[in-house]
This record gives C-alpha cells, structure tokens and sequence, in this order.
C-alpha cells in the first residue's frame, strides 16, 4: 500500500523534473534571444548582420565569414568522411563472424569518445605543417580544419553507417544474390537502398557534430575573419568566433550580443537538422 | 526445354558437422521433385547447393559434383551470378526487397542492363501474370511491395524469380509462413508451372508433397535415404526409415 | 574469383586509410606524449608563467567535475526518461524535439549562456562549478537520451507482466523497469562520463584555463582537455607538444579505463 501514495508523490517528482528540463531547454534559447535582442533591435541590424565583413572597431559586424567557413569547413569534412566511412561500414558489415562486428562497433564507441582537442593537437602537429609545406602560406587553414574534422567525425559516420548496413535483413541480400546480383550489385541496389534511412539518419548526426564542433576547428583554422578567398586561407566558423571573441566582448555589449546571434544561429541550424532526421532517417 | 540437374557425391560441412553425406541424385527435366524429411535433415542445405547459395553464409566447405545440363556449376570456371540467373529461388519467409511492386520485379532483369522502360513494364506484367498476382495489383505497381499480405508478398517473390527468366525454380518451404488460402494458390502456382521449368521444392507438408509433386526425395540426417516417384513413395516406400517417418514415428 | 567485387576492393581500401589515419592520430600522440608521461609529471603542480609542469590539479579537476556532474545529472535524465516513456505525457514530441536539438547544440553555446546566466546575472565567478554547470547542461540531454534507449530496450513483456501481477506503475518502474534496464544504464553513464573528460570548448570560457594554489569550489578549474588545448596554443614551455600529448595520453587512458570499467560493471550486472 505504501508504494501506491509513493507512486503519486513519484509521478509528481518525474513531471517536475521533465518541466524543469523543457523549462531549462527553452531558457537556454530564450537567454541567448534576450542577449540578441540588443542588437536585433537596432535598425538596419540585419544589413550589417549579413555583411561580409567583420570589424567590431569600426562598428561592422558581417556574420557571412563565419558563416561561408562553417558551411565549407563541414562540406569538405563530409566529402571526405562520408567514402571512409562506407568504405568503413562495407568492410565491416562483410566480416562474418559476430565476435569482428562486436569488436568493431566497441572500438568505434571508443574512438567516438576521443576528445576533439587530441584531433586539435594532431592537426597542429601534423596537418598545418603539411599544408604549409604543400600549398604554402601559413598552413592554418579551412582545409587544414576540414582534415582534422573529417577524421573526427569518421568514427561517428562509420558506427551511423554500419549499424544501419546491419539492419539490412539477410534475406534481402540473399534474394538478390538468388536473383544473379553480384556482390557489388547487391550492395548498391539493396544495401544501400534499403540501408537508405538509417544512412541519412547517420548522415545528419555527423553533420551536427561537424557543425557545432569548436576546438579541433579552432587550434587549425587560424581565425582570420575575413571572407576567405580559398580553401588554403585562414578563416573561422561560427563556434570558433564565438570561443575567441567571448572573452573580448563581455555580456551586454553589443559585441557579444552578435554572438548570441551566431549560437542562435547554430542552434537554429541544429533543430532543421533534427526535424530532417525525423522525416528522412526515422528507422522502421 | 528446362535441363535436367545431376548430383554425384555431394558432401557439405558446417565447419566439423557434416550436413549433407554423399548425396547422388538426379531430377529430370521440367519436373517437380519434393524435398521432404524431418527438421535439419539437410534438406535445405542440399537445395542452396543447386544456386550455390551456400556459400554467401561462408561457413559451409562443399564437396561433389552438381552439373545443370551438361555444366558442372562448381567448376572452377563457372560464372555463379550467371547460374543464378538460371536457377531462380523462392525462400521460406517472403522476402521482397522494400521497394515498390514494379521495382521488385523488375529487379533482375535490370541487373542484366535492361533499362528500356517499355521492355521493362512488359517484362513485369508477364511476370506478375504468370505468378497469378497480376489481377491484384494491377494498377498499384508503383505502391511500396510491403503493403501486399504475406501470401501475395511471396508470389511477388515468384514473379520476381521468373522476370529473369530461369530454368530451373528452387522453392524452400515456400508455403510455411502462409494461411491455408495463400498456400493453395500458390500450389496451384506450382502445379500450373510445371513442365516449362525443373522445381525442386523442399516442404514440411507430407500432403502438400503428394498433392503437386511428380517425384520425391526422403532425407534424414544428412543422407538421401530413398527417391522414386511420389505416388509410390506414399504408398510403398522402399525403406522402413521413410514408412516411418511418413506414419509419423520417425525419430532421429 | 568471385566476379563484381571491385566496390567491396574499393570499400577495404578505404577502410586501410582511415585504419591508418586513426593509428596515425593515436600513434603520434603516444609517440610525443609517452617519454614526457612521468610520475613527477603526473603528481605535480603546472608553472604558472609557462604553463609546462606537472598536471595533478587538472587531473583532480576533471575528476571531481565529471563526477560531481553525472551525480547531478544521472538521476535527472533518468527522471525525465522515465516521465516521457513509462507515463503518458503530453507534449512528449516537443521534449523530443528539444532533447535531440540539445543534445547536438555546439557545447560552446552552452558555454555561452551558462557564462551570462551564471556569471553575468548571478555573479558566480568564473570557477569549477560554473564548469559544473555547464557540463550539466551539456550532459542531461544526454543523460535523457541513454537512459530512453536502456528503457526503450526492456521488453514490453515484462512492464505488462508486473502490472497483471497487480503492481502499480510506479511498482513496475521500481522493481522490473529500471533494474532491467541497469546494466545499459551504466554503459550510457560511462558513455557520459568518457564525452564529459574530453569536453573543453564550454569549459574553457566557465571553469577558466589556469588553476588556483588553494583548490577550491569557486576556484578556477582547469580540466585535462583545457589544460592540452591551452598549453598547446597558448603556453610558453620549449617541450610544449611533448607536454600537451602527455596530458592527451594521460586523459585517454583515462577516458579508456572509464568505458572500460563502465562495460565490466554491465556485463557483471547482466
């Protein structure tokens, strides 16, 4: 009998608590609103805003730098993420006994949860040089920052990518082998078709990694924030601006306010991409 | 004319148990030959060795000879997606691929490089006809094939089969997963099928081998006790092994 | 030969350079960070000015942070877990939506906004636990994401039976769901705690990238990860690399031993 009035007392507890997570979810969006705010509210804000040009000294605050370099740093991880990654889930998916694919998916759990600052440290000690010894300049770059990102995001995609190829019943792959498909054409014609939610599921969280990672890019890409003018310049992308300026414009300038635009920005960036799982990736 | 297929020594190993012991066995030319036998008695297994289907699981080591006409499939020269082609197959448990109805069928010819819409759409309904699915569907082709009922999910798999156009129809307990009404259409499927291909269809249904096969094989733990025509295998089986088991008292 | 192979040949190919990327990575850290990975270098305090020196504090830091974070959060991302699966809840698509957009919010946002709520309206100062703070906003998503899936995986079966027996749902919950769901429940706490030791972006900008002489709440609390990003782009010491990637060796096997202990701990309870 004692655990029936608990259990009212217990359900009143949970509701609470799932309120205070919705009430705290949508604090944080409303904080960086009311941080926004300053600076929506001026006029022609968003003439500025969407500007190319970045000089908070002369009162020019462009946000499109950050915005073409987020957009290119993610592009170019995913062009090179995405083959790896299939070509990672292929082979895996291939291995036949249980124990491999155990193995696989627990050595790529692990490697999921290697911090990005490590992939910073490696960039620095390996990519920068390289581009600067290949392309010249200063090697701190979009694409020094795309390299170490697609190797970030590699393990993501492949574990997405495989767990999805898995999910693919065997008889389909035997009835398309029964029908004369070559192992090549049963991959392209069933797995990866019938794999094709799951896939885009993956697909869409490694872009939400990719898009809202802030160190790795950061230690790379050199944060210039000017509009670069090739993959081998410098640049910065919407997190790694709001890591360097945060501590030059303190809260309720009108400096920072931009920042609360570009994180609401990003955030606005990461729901679209969400609502898109849901409607392209939902696994039935 | 379907070829007749020919079995000589044929052994399979599951890493060390041995599945299929020395099976020799021939199935003439457009007849329906019925697989029949208790649970894990190889009889599956013997069927995925005429497609060569074994081998995708990788475990199995296969030793013998099986030739399909005058060809011996485990050459090392044969082409197995070319045999395939030849030998079409229907499994147990409908398996369409989740793509529409028009897709599914039109699957394998497209892997032979047809792509002209027209041949293609002839190609189907030929198929869809000769499965006796086409009055069902017709009209909804381009509908995903998952909102057929299971018995219509598993003659689209036969049409699906026949749009390659093969000589010889593998069929594995094509009937277990289905209510009665599916089961009788498709027998009747197989019955109106009989003669332009060579089925060999393995069955838990003793009636069911009665009813629409011309011969029938009995095997039991691994071996091919005894073949011979269908009418006299009921009536007057050879070895006490097989009178057992189609009274029901077999124990392995 | 097996014909039509040429994309699975394609797709092991692949598979070689991101094997080979991955030890690349991995064994280039090992490499610079291994002969620099002492006992003195582990139980020392770093050098202010330079920033090279031992790393004691921010091991202690990243310890008692992840810690003190998951206690907070485990019990909270359960609660909401459990609201939004074993009760019928209204609005349980809009909390869905907002988990999943949470939990993929770029950790610096977070940072953001803990650092103009916590301290610029409540004047906390910039500490370890306003990176406390910060890592638990970071983790309850997650916390509610884990411990969904370890209670979307209890079979159906069991919550009917218990309930047929005559248990209420709150019974139910106590006694078959969440203990059937505890081994998976752990997996997803070491889970949080690996993602929490190798957070950095939010944590810089919170809990600061130096550390205090006299360890304290409301002193700065650099972690592991800050203190590898921070040395590495900011430090001044000659063996600034070599000091970097001990740290970074130092806080993967750290990272390694928790998922490790964390999947021991679910298989025993299994």
């Amino acid at each position: 009998m004692r655990d029936w009035t608990h259990g009212g007392l217990a359900r009143g507890l949970l509701a609470a608590t799932a309120l205070i997570f919705l009430v705290a979810g949508l604090g944080l969006v409303a904080a960086l609103f009311l941080g926004a705010w300053r600076f929506l509210g001026e006029p022609s804000a968003l003439s500025n805003l969407f500007g190319d040009f970045w000089d908070p000294l002369r009162n020019r605050y462009g946000v499109l730098p950050f915005i073409v370099g987020s957009v290119v740093v993610t592009l170019g991880a995913l062009v090179m993420a995405v083959p790896l990654a299939l070509g990672v889930a292929v082979t895996l998916a291939e291995q036949r006994t249980a124990g491999m694919k155990d193995f696989a998916v627990r050595a790529l759990t692990v490697l999921t949860a290697v911090p990005s600052v490590i992939f910073g440290w490696w960039g620095l000690q390996m990519v920068v040089p390289w581009v600067r010894a290949r392309v010249g300049g200063p090697g701190f770059s979009l694409l020094a920052a795309g390299i170490v990102l697609a190797l970030m995001v590699l393990p993501t995609f492949s574990l997405f990518f495989f767990q999805s190829l898995e999910r693919v019943p065997q008889s389909l792959r035997e009835g398309s082998a029964a029908l004369g498909a070559t192992p090549d054409q049963t991959l392209w014609r069933v797995a990866f078709r019938a794999a094709m939610p799951g896939l885009t599921n993956g697909l869409l969280v490694g872009v939400a990694r990719a898009l809202g990672e802030t160190m790795a890019v950061q230690m790379v890409i050199g944060g210039q924030t000017a509009l670069p003018s090739s993959l081998t310049s410098p640049g910065a992308t919407l997190t790694t601006q709001i890591i360097t300026d945060m501590t030059v414009f303190p809260p309720g300038t009108r400096g920072h306010a931009v920042l609360d635009i570009m994180a609401l920005l990003l955030m606005l960036g990461m729901y679209v991409l969400v609502r898109l799982a849901e409607r392209w990736g939902s696994v039935s | 004319m379907p070829p007749e297929i020919r079995v000589e020594g044929l052994s399979v190993w599951y890493d060390r148990h041995h599945a299929l012991k020395q099976v020799s066995l021939e199935v003439a030319p457009g007849e329906v030959l019925a697989l029949i036998g208790p649970s894990g008695c190889g009889k599956s297994t013997f069927l995925r060795t005429l497609n060569r289907l074994l081998e995708e699981g990788g475990r199995a080591r296969i030793s013998g000879r099986v030739f399909l006409g005058d060809a011996d499939i485990y050459d090392a020269a044969a082409d197995i997606p070319d045999l395939r082609r030849r030998v079409g197959m229907v499994f147990q448990a409908p398996n369409p691929f989740p793509f529409s109805i028009f897709d599914n069928v039109a699957y394998g010819p497209r892997l032979q490089g047809v792509t002209d819409r027209q041949a293609l759409r002839r190609i189907v309904e030929r198929s869809l006809q000769q499965a006796a699915l086409w009055d069902e569907v017709r009209g909804k082709l381009r509908r995903s094939a998952l909102t057929l009922s299971g018995g219509q999910q598993q003659r689209l798999c036969i049409a699906r089969a026949l749009a390659v156009e093969p000589e010889v129809l593998l069929m594995d307990e094509p009937t277990a997963s289905l209510d009665p009404m599916s089961t009788t259409k498709i027998e009747e499927l197989v019955a109106a099928l009989r003669g332009r291909y060579t089925i060999v269809m393995v069955t838990h249904n003793l009636r069911q081998a009665a009813r629409i096969s011309d011969r029938t094989a009995f095997f039991a733990e691994g071996t091919l006790i005894e073949v011979g025509p269908t009418r006299q295998m009921f009536t007057a089986p050879l070895d006490p092994r097989t009178e057992q088991y189609l009274t029901g008292r077999y124990e392995s | 030969m097996k014909r039509g192979m040429v994309w699975h040949r394609v797709a092991a190919v692949l598979f070689a350079i991101a094997a080979a990327g991955f030890a690349l990575i991995l064994g280039s850290v090992l490499w610079a960070g291994l002969p620099d990975l002492t006992w003195h270098f582990l139980a020392s305090w770093p050098n202010e000015r330079t920033g090279g020196g031992g790393i004691l504090p921010e091991l202690i830091n990243t310890g008692v942070m992840v810690g003190l974070t998951l206690v907070i959060t485990a019990p909270l991302g359960l609660a909401v877990a459990v609201y939004r699966r074993e009760y019928r809840m209204r609005r349980a698509a809009t909390l869905n939506h907002l988990r999943a957009t949470l939990l993929s919010a770029p950790t610096i946002v977070v940072g953001l906004v803990v650092y103009r709520v916590a301290v610029g309206w409540w004047h906390w100062p910039v500490s370890l636990l306003t990176g406390c703070l910060a890592l638990a906003v970071i983790n309850w998503p997650f916390m509610v994401t884990v411990a969904g899936e370890a209670l979307e995986g209890v079979p159906q079966g069991y919550r009917e039976a218990s309930l047929a027996l005559g248990a209420s749902r709150w019974q139910t919950i106590r006694r078959v769901v969440i203990p059937a769901s505890l081994a998976q429940l752990v997996e997803g706490l070491g889970m949080a705690a690996a993602r929490l030791a190798g957070e950095s972006a939010a944590l810089i900008v919170t809990a600061g990238v130096n550390v205090s002489r006299h360890w304290s709440f409301w002193a700065p609390g650099e972690t592991l990860a800050v203190h590898i990003w921070y040395i590495r782009t900011e430090g001044l010491v000659l063996n600034r690399d070599a000091a970097a990637a001990a740290t970074g060796v130092t806080l993967m096997v750290l990272i390694a031993v928790v998922l490790w202990l964390s999947r021991r701990i679910a298989r025993w309870l299994e």
